[in-house]
């Protein structure tokens, strides 16, 4: 009996002392007397973004940059709370697709009178589709720090046994490739197009002319009722399959799926994964219709709107955003740069894949910039759905779209 | 009068004492919080509202009603009646049954087991998906595969509404019997040898004693599992959140699983709080017809 | 008597065999987590997939550990695992408390108890938040904690569970003039040792585990755990599975280690204790 006794006060002896430990960890402040800038950054950019920061401090002394990491699942919740306690970061890294939803709740700081005293923030810099996603309500909100656009990745050997010694550059010329390709062994699907993507349906749709009028919600427009006959006539045809199916990389990989969209991470991962199938694939830019639009996506930087530290959050940033520190960030993190200047560097201009994507971010634009975007991509999936799997009329389910749309924005 | 009142709470206290610590911490973490969001779906709080609290605005029962006009929200409902009815007995009766079972023997092998199956407790989450999307996977799933040996067409296991909920279930059974079989375990300790002995000097069979001595001395925990369980249930979520986010055709989309896509990922709390509400008040009402048809029998 | 005995065998036998044909299919999933963990990643997605890794490979675990500051990670789960023992312990208080004694009130305070589990956790998350703001407990071991200790789920395991000590055992220690807290410390809790384990396993692994609040109640990686260090490896992307296998299998082993330690007192029952 003596012995339970003795476990259980040592169970509570150490939980006091972890108590005591943890409390002692708090607000460690800065023991050298030194300003600390506040930074959050996600995922593993946060965690290399803090290898990043030394040249900084050197050239700013006094000053500690510490980069708070944080994980892409949960950064909506931390950025919540931030939002509500004003517990927020001096700088944080914002996806695109969140600009607006943060910068409608006041949370990003207004740069426009800052815009003079730092050149690297001037529109200009950017890449035109991502000028879109530093602006709201005419207010400056962020400077894009690193962007991403969709490519077409497609098999070489594969479609030059169908013909296509080059890559189909028109809709119909993809429309055909694919279907020869499809016919070209069991289950083979031409062109996979993940159902869940929120970006792939409006990048037809630029494509084929449609603008999104905030105002008057437009889906049953001829430009975007056309855009949607496209996208669901690949799976009416049996071009595309609904069903998940293996992992995009391996049906790469066996053939069975040759051609798709997606993102310069893309690049890796197929370098990685099927080391075995080099110089078998290639990407390309989108095949055109009225024109050859892709989305454009990526992270800014946003000043948090109560830092007491806004000249040294808007230093950091400059300094992050000059084209030689983006394009050592490059190499760090395998993103790429949103500065068009940097993208004449040999390392970028020289490398065929980095080229091709270059080239489509001078043909890209963002989604609309309005909060309720999120909400109107899920109902348009959820339409899409119930025309290819419930068989639904592609017309009745966009009317019907508008009209969600047009209550949503109110 | 006061005093007096006083008195009999000092000579009573020992209860008190011994629920204070939990107690205050629930009413602080929890309850209060919880009074806060009730309060929070009479409004239209979002991310804005957040950040500036003079913006925020009472709407009433807009929420609540714009909720029951929500054809989603009756899919929702449905599923997750349809999820609970099938899978809580479900969990129940395999979780039973393999603690009875492994409480057959004690030696080392049995031993192996309680950790067997406790094991898709403690498996990663995302483990889960990639293996059970493989099992369920239309065109090379090992399911399939074995079907395919006796002839049987593809089933698409994910990827026709009934059929997804049940393959939901399935996986949720799977994930769910490991905790509740440890409970299990530690109450069937609790049943003292002498009962069976002495029933086995009266001759009983063995379906005998499981039926009138077994599961009558478990009634504490096959109450509990089943209270715990059917509010775990109820909030079912994670298995349609991590396999078919909903689909196909909002075929498997459950309450919880809509209160989290349309309230939270979009941000609309007061939005979200209402659906909560809606869900928190059929669970208590569950609960508490649980707890009126046992009060009968005994003290619980 | 023989043929009694040979039945019980072939019984035996039945049951052997069906649950380690259960136990095959059931631990599919944790094998394949084990197994991804030491295969390259061009493997890993594999259809369909190798139960055992083709080119086995430690380069995950070795890219895990240098991509974590694992050091301060360990360390603030530990402590975080400590105190949740704490609260494991005040969860059984107030079960003993609910179970046996009769008090003013006790059926509707239960009621309030059971309703702290009736709702989805991400309704009250902000309001916790702002509260523990409010306490000045932001950033500190304390506010990732605390609002994890009570826990409804616990309560009621241990009140079903001490509602079936027998009371007279419990009167007769009284008429012996112990006091109430030396009759849970030293009668209640020694006989409760199931239960004790079973809850000490599940708290186990929910501390273990804990993400949510050290990440946002920590502005300062030194406060987080390893399970929010694992997710920092996933990208927005394109994600890494097998270096998530490897983190996934190494976050088990304490567990498994937990639970064999903890598993021998679920099935050593009353009669030890003298209690028959």
């Amino acid at each position: 009996m003596k012995k339970k006794g003795l476990v259980y006060s040592t169970v509570l002896a150490v939980a006091l002392s972890g108590i005591l430990a943890g409390c002692g960890n708090g607000e460690k402040g800065s023991e050298d007397g030194d300003k600390t800038l506040s930074v959050w950054a996600m995922g593993g950019e946060g965690k290399l973004l803090s290898e990043m920061t030394a040249k900084f401090e050197e050239e700013n002394p006094g000053l500690d940059v510490k980069v708070q990491a944080i994980p892409w699942d949960s950064a909506h919740d931390k950025l919540l709370t931030a939002v509500a306690s004003g517990n927020g970061p001096d700088v944080l890294q914002l996806g695109t697709t969140w600009v607006s939803e943060f910068a409608d709740a006041g949370a990003l700081l207004d740069l426009t009178e800052h815009m003079e005293d730092h050149p690297e923030f001037d529109p200009k810099n950017y890449f035109e589709g991502a000028q879109s996603s530093m602006m709201y309500d005419d207010k400056v909100i962020g400077i894009p720090w690193y962007v991403e656009t969709r490519t077409m990745y497609y098999r070489t050997d594969l479609l030059e046994e169908v013909g296509y010694s080059e890559p189909p550059a028109t809709w119909d010329e993809l429309k055909d490739a694919a279907s020869k390709l499809s016919k070209s062994g069991d289950d083979v699907y031409g062109l996979d197009i993940d159902l869940n993507d929120q970006v792939t349906p409006l990048i037809f749709a630029w494509q084929n002319g449609f603008e999104f009028d905030a105002k008057n919600p437009n889906f049953s427009s001829p430009e975007f009722k056309g855009a949607m006959d496209y996208y669901t006539s690949y799976f009416k045809e049996g071009i595309s399959s609904p069903a998940k199916g293996v992992d995009i990389v391996q049906a790469f990989k066996d053939g069975k799926k040759p051609i798709f969209f997606s993102g310069p991470w893309m690049i890796n991962v197929l370098n990685d994964q099927a080391p075995d199938l080099e110089g078998k694939w290639a990407v390309a830019t989108m095949p055109e219709k009225e024109n050859n639009l892709s989305s454009i996506g990526g992270a800014n930087f946003s000043v948090f709107h109560n830092s007491e530290m806004v000249d040294e959050s808007l230093d950091f940033i400059s300094y992050m955003n000059e084209v030689d520190t983006q394009l050592e960030w490059m190499e760090t993190s395998n993103t790429l740069p949103s500065r068009v200047e940097a993208w004449q560097d040999p390392k970028l201009a020289d490398n065929e894949m980095y080229a091709t994507f270059g080239e489509q971010l001078e043909s890209s634009q963002g989604a609309p910039q309005i909060k309720e975007w999120e909400k109107i991509v899920q109902e348009l999936l959820a339409s899409i759905e119930r025309v290819i799997s419930g068989g639904a009329d592609v017309e009745t389910e966009l009317k019907g779209l508008d009209e969600k749309a047009k209550g949503m924005i109110k | 009068m006061l005093n007096q009142m006083l008195k009999t709470t000092m000579r009573n206290r020992h209860p008190y004492l011994f629920i204070a610590p939990a107690l205050l911490i629930l009413i602080l973490f929890s309850l209060i919080p919880i009074t806060i969001a009730f309060v929070i779906s009479f409004t239209d709080l979002n991310l804005k509202g957040l950040a500036d609290w003079s913006s925020i605005n009472f709407i009433g029962l807009e929420n609540y009603t714009t909720l029951l006009k929500d054809t989603v929200f009756h899919k929702a409902v449905f599923n997750t009646l349809f999820y609970v009815v099938i899978g809580v007995p479900l969990v129940i009766i395999s979780s039973l049954g393999i603690a009875l079972l492994i409480n057959y023997g004690k030696n080392l092998i049995f031993t192996v087991f309680r950790a067997v199956y406790f094991m898709p407790a403690i498996t990663n989450i995302i483990a889960v998906a990639v293996v059970w999307g493989f099992l369920y996977n239309t065109e090379y799933g090992l399911f399939n595969y074995v079907l395919s040996l006796v002839d049987v067409d593809k089933v698409p296991w994910l990827e026709q509404p009934v059929l997804a909920k049940l393959s939901l279930i399935v996986l949720a059974v799977w994930k769910g019997i490991g905790i509740n079989m440890i409970i299990f375990l530690a109450a069937l300790q609790g049943i003292p040898n002498s009962y069976y002995e002495a029933a086995r000097i009266d001759g009983a069979k063995r379906w005998q004693v499981l039926v009138y001595i077994t599961i009558p001395l478990l009634r504490y925990s096959i109450f509990f599992v089943t209270v715990t369980t059917l509010i775990g249930w109820l909030q079912f979520f994670e298995e349609p959140f991590i396999m078919t986010q909903g689909g196909p055709l909002d075929g498997t989309v459950s309450m919880a699983l809509f209160i989290y896509q349309r309230g939270f990922q979009f941000s609309e709390f007061g939005y979200a709080a209402a659906g909560s509400f809606v869900l928190f008040i059929v669970i208590i009402i569950v609960t508490l017809l649980q707890f009126k048809l046992k009060k009968s029998d005994v003290d619980y | 008597m023989p043929s009694e005995k040979s039945k019980h065998t072939f019984e035996r036998w039945v049951v052997t065999i069906l649950l380690i044909i259960g136990g095959l299919i059931v631990s599919l999933p944790f094998i394949w987590m084990i197994s991804s963990s030491f295969k390259p990643e061009s493997e890993i997605l594999q259809m369909p997939p190798t139960l055992f890794a083709e080119n086995p490979t430690l380069d995950n675990y070795i890219s895990l550990f240098t991509n974590m500051n694992f050091g301060i990670y360990l360390k603030n789960t530990l402590i975080i695992v400590a105190l949740s023992f704490v609260g494991l312990f005040f969860n059984a208080m107030a079960g003993y408390g609910f179970a046996k004694y009769n008090f003013k009130g006790k059926d509707k305070i239960f009621y309030l108890v059971l309703a702290t589990m009736m709702i989805p956790g991400q309704v009250t998350m902000i309001p916790v938040y702002l509260l523990l703001n409010e306490m000045g407990l932001i950033n500190t071991m304390l506010g990732i904690v605390l609002p994890g200790l009570a826990a409804a789920f616990s309560i009621f395991l241990f009140r079903m569970f001490m509602a079936t000590i027998p009371t007279d055992l419990i009167e007769a220690a009284r008429l012996d003039g112990a006091g109430e807290f030396y009759i849970f410390f030293r009668l209640i809790m020694p006989i409760s040792k199931p239960i004790f384990a079973v809850q000490g396993i599940l708290t186990f692994i929910a501390a273990w585990n804990s993400f949510l609040w050290p990440l946002i109640i920590a502005n300062d990686e030194s406060l987080y755990t390893l399970s929010v260090g694992l997710s920092l490896l996933k990208g927005q992307y394109a994600n890494n599975f097998a270096l998530q296998m490897a983190g996934a299998a190494f976050m088990v082993i304490p567990i498994i280690i937990v639970f064999s330690l903890f598993q021998k007192y679920i099935v050593e029952g009353f009669t030890t204790s003298g209690l028959k």
